[in-house]
């Protein structure tokens, strides 16, 4: 069987009870048997395919907006483009990563414009010195307690340390981290250089990594303070 | 810095934790990460944190935004 027979499967419209002068629709319900690619014919409705990342696009939508309310309208706006959209789908490409790619447009052209955020100076300009790489101060000894102490922080330290670094690092964390994206995916989604993508992950976990260990270190010394009730 | 690969190991860690590398050179530096404590704890440091933002991130949508993306589409759908 060529390859090609997988790839011109109808995008669209139903493949079964159709009528049977379609030659094509023909070919891929006696191919469907052949290749046991039952689960996805026929091509499923924007609705089934689409709506199940409505968690992960909100939680993304969370990180880039950082409040709810905004989260909700971008996310809404977001799928509501996509349908306008989704004859330019190509069925059988990655569906995450173009509502990734929608989700970031929009929220670039219609949500950051109107954040109250102060303009940001164009952070990969600065000097690995200027955001303070601690590489040489953390000691082998001390990697081991600072994993463990990353490791037990409350998410919502995880998230005012991910809320405080620039916008770019941030999500290229997330796309990287929590999407578990690829740097060329990511590069897609957010229209930059994989050189780019590179640097605003390497920068912004190092930022993340530094600003966690600064908040285990204050609970450490805050747990470590003496009860204010003696045993005697 | 010593010459076992630690200067190599270092530079590639992040790719390396995110998949990017090429099979060989995965390989090289699974096997340093293997003989060297040093680089074994800032691998694991790298690790950490990845699954610390993943577990921070998880959020479930509100069902009222589930009720109105669906009716939405739903109104968009017929009057297409």
């Amino acid at each position: 069987m060529p390859a090609s027979a997988l790839i011109e499967r109808p995008v669209a419209g139903p493949v079964q009870g159709t009528d049977s002068t379609d030659a094509r629709a023909v070919d891929w319900a006696a191919m469907t048997d052949d290749l046991e690619l039952s689960s996805d014919t026929p091509p499923r409705s924007f609705e089934e395919q689409a709506l199940p990342f409505m968690d992960q696009l909100y939680a993304a939508a969370l990180r880039m907006t950082r409040n709810p309310s905004d989260a909700q309208d971008l996310v809404q706006e977001t799928f509501v483009k996509a349908f306008a959209a989704w004859n330019q789908f190509h069925q059988g490409t990655n569906l995450k990563a173009w509502l990734y790619r929608i989700l970031t447009n929009t929220f670039i052209n219609s949500y950051r414009k109107k954040q109250r955020e102060p303009y940001q100076t164009p952070i990969e300009d600065l000097e690995d010195w200027q955001l303070g790489g601690a590489e040489s101060t953390t000691s082998r000894s001390t990697r081991s307690a600072e994993a463990e102490a990353i490791d037990h922080l409350p998410d919502s330290d995880v998230k005012n340390a991910l809320q405080a670094i620039p916008e770019d690092f941030r999500m290229a964390v997330y796309f990287a981290d929590v999407e578990g994206f690829s740097y060329q995916e990511i590069a897609d989604i957010m229209k930059t250089p994989i050189g780019t993508v590179m640097s605003r992950l390497h920068r912004g976990r190092r930022l993340l990594r530094d600003l966690l260990s600064d908040y285990a270190r204050d609970r450490g010394s805050a747990a470590q303070t003496p009860p204010a009730r003696s045993t005697r | 810095m010593t010459d076992c690969g630690c200067d190599k190991a270092k530079k590639d860690l992040e790719e390396y934790l995110h998949h990017e590398l090429q099979a060989v050179d995965a390989a090289d530096i699974r096997e340093h990460l293997e003989t060297c404590a040093d680089c074994a704890g800032e691998a694991k440091v790298g690790v950490v944190l990845i699954e610390a933002v993943q577990r921070a991130c998880r959020e479930t949508a509100p069902e009222e935004l589930r009720v109105q993306v669906l009716a939405r589409i739903r109104e968009l759908q017929t009057h297409a």
